[in-house]
């Protein structure tokens, strides 16, 4: 920004050193150096001769101003130096004078610069900055209710969302330093280009705060990896939608849930990190129940489905399974339908608990079907003590499981009505697993009181033919 | 207009009558509400004709109010 | 103050929000006129429901409490019910 050579002030009413160093502008003046003076609240209040009215803090803004009164030295059209607050030998060297100031004490602190106070210095930066967000603008009319309108444009999931103002994606935008035009990929169906900047619109629509859109961008990023096969998962008439579990430390530090309705609602990072990323499949990628989405039944979970493990028992962690360090943040992406309880309140040892949930897993897609869906499953504390007392590893659990879950060939295939002849898959020589060897997940969450696992199936269609679970670290 | 926005974004596309005087209104309206319904526009006045040139006004009109719903370039 | 919002969606449909699809023809559908209840109006709909009726098309009539006010729920629901498609007159 090209300035008028000499000396350039800023101040206001409203601060006590303002008034102080007033008398000081007309000394500089009348030694003839030329001076602006920019006021941030009371034009009149200056007795200095050239002012200029800041009300806006257009020029605080673009000057960088934080503290008033700030005084500094333009040359050649530049800034060479600054002096912040009064004290006499700094404003001495910045204007080249001698002597300013007589009978003010040496030095007195500043004030806040009414350009940074909270609130202001974002729409400062909306308004004169250089704006960084490059998305369609879009102005809501006069009479229109401005929630009414993001239901009319079709960019909710049902429940309200939270207007997307330049101001609110302006700080959402804050809670990254990935840049707001970083491609993540294009987003099926309509294979649109979904960048940091569009996530941030959905997660200021989904109820985020911005330290959560790391974990955002980590999902969005995790269903885009073709591994994850979002198309597909998304088009199927399945009930399955995408799950986020959360490791590692930025847990804790958003305030996620993994203890009690570690499933359900209440939990604000919980709820609208998985909303987020629903609203960016449906609103980037324009799939919609009924259009592209074909599902029969859906699920509640494709409101949102996200949720942190618990990483205090004796287990490994899904993250640490997957190869991240403890100390390292990461999403792990699953296709899952709703849960499914499981009750056992009499299993002291580790082999009847298992007999127990091989039996609910076996139930899974069709009592009588074999490799169709993975599973995750959900282990209680009050479960997890069983298999933590007995000193049992989430990989011997694991094994147990697949061991107690062969079905015979003779039993396979849907159509069991007496006398019904059953699809040829198999015969009773041959046993088949329920599960492929890496089709059972095991994580820890839940509340204190309860002796239950929850059960959740994925899509029917994994590996080459589908989905399997993504992971992504979650990058600040 | 508000009636046609609301049936609209029930499923049901749908047109407003009104004398030519409206035109500017509805154009407004429109703008205020972020909606513009399809319209159709006919001499004015109205409140002081007979009958029977009401009856004129709808045979001239005829054509154009099909067109009002059932989309412009339809037959 | 305006309210601007940054577009959240890939920015596939226009900015103007577009009424939506009309039918292309009246064939089998029913068309419900609504009456706004200013003067004269009821003539004009008449005539254009006995035009309309002639060609086999099937009409249902409709009725607001007063022009100065958005039509109620109640009778909004019923046409939306009932109707293809609707016309509202007449406006002066």
């Amino acid at each position: 920004m090209q300035l008028p050579n000499g000396l350039i002030a800023v101040v206001k009413r409203d601060c006590p050193t303002c008034l102080l160093v007033d008398p000081v502008l007309q000394e500089i003046e009348r030694h003839g150096v030329p001076l602006t003076v920019y006021i941030q609240d009371d034009p009149s209040f200056s007795r200095a001769s050239r002012i200029i009215d800041d009300r806006n803090l257009e020029h605080s803004f673009r000057f960088g101003i934080e503290t008033v009164p700030t005084l500094i030295h333009i040359a050649d059209g530049r800034e060479t130096q600054r002096a912040v607050g009064w004290q006499r030998e700094e404003w001495e060297t910045v204007s080249g004078l001698k002597s300013l100031g007589a009978g003010l004490p040496d030095y007195r602190p500043g004030c806040g610069s009414k350009s940074v106070e909270p609130g202001t210095a974002e729409r400062l930066a909306v308004r004169y900055g250089e704006s960084k967000m490059h998305a369609r603008r879009l102005t809501v009319p006069p009479l229109e209710d401005d929630l009414e309108l993001c239901f009319a444009r079709g960019w909710s999931d049902g429940l309200p969302v939270v207007p997307p103002t330049e101001a609110r994606v302006y700080r959402m935008l804050q809670g990254t330093t990935r840049a707001a035009d970083e491609i993540l990929g294009l987003m099926p169906p309509n294979l649109s280009p979904c960048n940091v900047e569009k996530v941030a619109i959905n997660a200021v629509l989904a109820g985020c705060k911005p330290e959560y859109l790391p974990v955002v961008i980590a999902a969005v990023e995790a269903a885009l990896d073709p591994a994850f096969c979002l198309h597909g998962l998304l088009a199927t008439t399945w009930f399955s939608g995408p799950m986020v579990i959360v490791n590692g430390p930025i847990r804790e530090a958003i305030g996620m849930n993994w203890q009690g309705n570690v499933l359900g609602q209440g939990n604000r990072a919980n709820a609208t990190i998985g909303r987020a990323l629903q609203l960016v499949v449906r609103n980037v990628g324009g799939g919609k129940p009924q259009e592209a989405d074909q599902s029969t039944f859906g699920a509640p979970g494709k409101y949102g489905f996200c949720f942190a493990e618990d990483e205090r028992t004796p287990w490994t962690t899904l993250s640490e399974d997957r190869g991240f360090r403890r100390d390292q943040s990461s999403v792990t992406l699953f296709s899952a339908d709703g849960p499914v309880g499981c009750i056992d309140q009499k299993s002291r040892d580790p082999a009847s608990l298992i007999y127990s949930l091989a039996g609910s897993l076996r139930i899974v897609n069709h009592i009588d079907l074999a490799n169709a869906a993975d599973a995750v499953v959900v282990i209680g504390p009050e479960h997890g003590r069983v298999f933590d007392q007995a000193g049992w590893s989430k990989a011997r659990v694991v094994a147990a499981l697949h061991e107690r879950l062969q079905i015979s060939g003779q039993d396979l295939g849907m159509g069991t009505a007496p006398g019904a002849s059953k699809d040829a898959t198999g015969s009773a020589k041959h046993a088949v697993s329920k599960f492929r060897p890496e089709g059972l997940t095991l994580a820890r969450a839940g509340g204190p009181a309860g002796l239950f696992s929850a059960i959740i199936p994925g899509w029917l269609m994994k590996g080459s033919l589908g989905t399997d679970p993504v992971s992504k670290e979650i990058r600040l | 207009m508000h009636d046609i926005q609301e049936l609209d974004s029930r499923g049901i596309p749908g047109g407003f009558v009104a004398s030519e005087v409206f035109r500017t209104a509805a154009r407004t309206q429109g703008d205020a509400i972020g909606f513009h319904a399809d319209s159709l526009f006919v001499a004015h006045p109205i409140q002081d004709r007979t009958d029977a040139e009401m009856r004129a006004l709808a045979d001239e009109a005829l054509e154009a109010v099909v067109a009002l719903v059932c989309g412009k370039d339809s037959p | 103050m305006t309210s601007v919002l940054l577009d959240p969606t890939g920015e596939l449909d226009p900015v103007q929000r577009l009424p939506c699809k009309k039918p292309g023809s009246l064939t089998g559908l029913t068309v419900g006129l609504l009456d706004i209840s200013k003067a004269r109006g009821n003539v004009f709909l008449d005539r254009i429901d006995e035009l309309l009726a002639a060609r086999g098309v099937k009409i249902l009539r409709f009725k607001k409490p007063t022009f100065t006010r958005p039509a109620p729920v109640a009778l909004l629901q019923e046409m939306a019910r009932q109707c293809d498609v609707v016309v509202e007159g007449l406006a002066d």
